[in-house]
């Protein structure tokens, strides 16, 4: 382990932890995020630790290192064909072979557009302490924008991405350019039929917010259904969530992208023959 | 207790002893006096301050000093003493793809990052790989055309 005056440059993920129970510290993974602002900060670099960078298959449930970037992961045979696609969209290579999937997650932003994916793949989150650890579904581990219940003497340690049924999926981002693009909106949709009924609906909304925003109640009604029943209960969902749906105001007008919300959620059920 | 950051810079191995969460950019340019390295926006929107570290383009603006110690750097440079270098620059004096010149430093780090690990790119994987370098003087084709016949002229380098 390395002490600087001013920050840690641990070698072990205990060494980390115990660091990060011990002092005052920013846990800095690629710092794209992070330098945005660039203040004097005490940093706790783990860009180099090896434990938080791996990719490992068990069953059905693949574990990320939340230390991976993103090229690691776009290079990653294991990792889903939706993740991949969310991911190659963020910024620019330069900013993809830094930025993090975990630094995505603990920044905590709406727009962080691999935790859209996340959400819709009810992925749950490690969260490890010198004391022990808790795994957490990933709407719960963020209370608003900005916001977590990660404890100061935590670090986010796996992301746990169950893998079945993530093939169908249907994923739109609207930035205002082609690249580097940060989202307007974006939209991730999952539908899953099993005998003829549907046994999984996923619809998450990116960038509106200030969480991602995931309703399983609404997503309820279809479950169990055909498609034909799920055609008649068509008007019922999507009024459900014209009500809900409350975009807060951002560079581009709420009315907009709640109109974008709704076409692409009433194009991704079409897109189901629904 | 040390306020020494240790890399290879260029090559060779070098010490910090600025704040470990100072930008890359900063150290580079104002303590090794490597004005190559271009700054504008400091935001990771523009690219002119793209290095390689360990063998991948990064934007030095939106990296701290201290999560490169013990990593390789190469600045324009270090990399303007390469055989690489020289196809690159005859190929962006061919198609006359600089104008004024103050993002070239750091398209010539995203074409070397880009060819070192796709030698024979189309050309939609030039455009993808300088996608995060702003260049507001050539419209870009100048400069997709100079990688595509430097891909060509250097075959074999990469
Ligand atoms: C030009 C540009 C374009 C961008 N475009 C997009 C885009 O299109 N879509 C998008 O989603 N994002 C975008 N981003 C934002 C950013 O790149 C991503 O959010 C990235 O994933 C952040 O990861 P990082 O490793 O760089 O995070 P860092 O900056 O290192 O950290 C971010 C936060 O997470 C915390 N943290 C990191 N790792 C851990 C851990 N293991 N445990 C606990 N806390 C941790 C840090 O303390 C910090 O609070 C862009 C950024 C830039 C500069
Ligand atoms: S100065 Fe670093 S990307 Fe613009
Ligand atoms: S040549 Fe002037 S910015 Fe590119």
């Amino acid at each position: 382990m390395v002490t600087l005056r001013n920050g840690y440059i641990p070698e072990t993920l205990a060494e980390a932890l115990k660091i990060r129970s011990e002092n005052q510290v920013v846990p800095y993974a690629g710092g794209t995020d992070l330098m945005i602002k660039a203040q004097p900060s005490s940093y706790l670099f783990l860009n180099k630790l090896s434990a938080l960078q791996k990719v490992e298959q068990d069953g059905d449930m693949l574990h990320i290192g939340p230390g991976c970037n993103y090229t690691m992961l776009l290079n990653h045979p294991a990792v889903p064909k939706v993740l991949k696609e969310a991911m190659i969209r963020i910024a620019s290579p330069a900013t993809r072979n830094r930025g993090t999937i975990g630094g995505n997650i603990c920044n905590a932003s709406p727009k962080a557009d691999s935790v859209l994916i996340l959400y819709a793949s009810d992925a749950e989150l490690k969260l490890s302490s010198i004391a022990g650890e808790r795994i957490v579904p990933i709407e719960e581990f963020f209370t608003g924008r900005g916001k977590t219940i990660l404890r100061e003497d935590e670090l986010l340690t796996d992301i746990r991405l169950p893998l079945k049924g993530l093939d169908d999926y249907y994923y739109y981002k609207v930035g205002a350019r082609r690249a580097m693009a940060i989202s307007r909106v974006a939209f991730v949709g999952l539908l899953n039929t099993e005998n003829g009924k549907i046994s999984r609906v996923a619809a998450a909304f990116g960038a509106i917010s200030d969480t991602v925003l995931r309703f399983r109640e609404f997503e309820a009604m279809l479950l169990g259904k055909t498609l034909a029943e799920a055609t008649a209960l068509k008007p019922a969902f999507l009024a459900k969530y014209q009500e809900a749906i409350v975009p807060i105001r951002g560079r581009v007008s709420a009315e907009y992208r709640k109109q974008v919300c709704m076409n692409l959620l009433a194009d991704f059920l079409n897109s189901n023959g629904i | 207790m040390t306020d020494t950051i240790r890399f290879r810079l260029n090559g060779e191995e070098t010490e910090s002893h600025s704040d470990p969460s100072a930008r890359l950019l900063d150290v580079l340019r104002e303590e090794f006096l490597l004005t190559g390295v271009k700054c504008g926006c400091k935001e990771g929107e523009c690219g002119a301050c793209s290095v390689i570290i360990d063998g991948q383009l990064a934007n030095s603006c939106m990296v701290a000093l201290g999560s490169v110690s013990g990593s390789d750097v190469m600045t324009i440079e270090g990399y303007s003493k390469t055989k690489r270098y020289q196809k690159l620059s005859e190929a962006y004096a061919e198609f006359s793809a600089v104008q004024c010149g103050f993002c070239i430093p750091g398209m010539v780090m995203a074409s070397e990052a880009l060819l070192s690990h796709n030698p024979h790119p189309t050309e939609e994987e030039i455009r993808e790989g300088i996608s995060g370098n702003l260049c507001r003087c050539t419209g870009y084709s100048a400069i997709v055309s100079a990688i595509k016949k430097a891909s060509e002229n250097g075959e074999g380098l990469w």
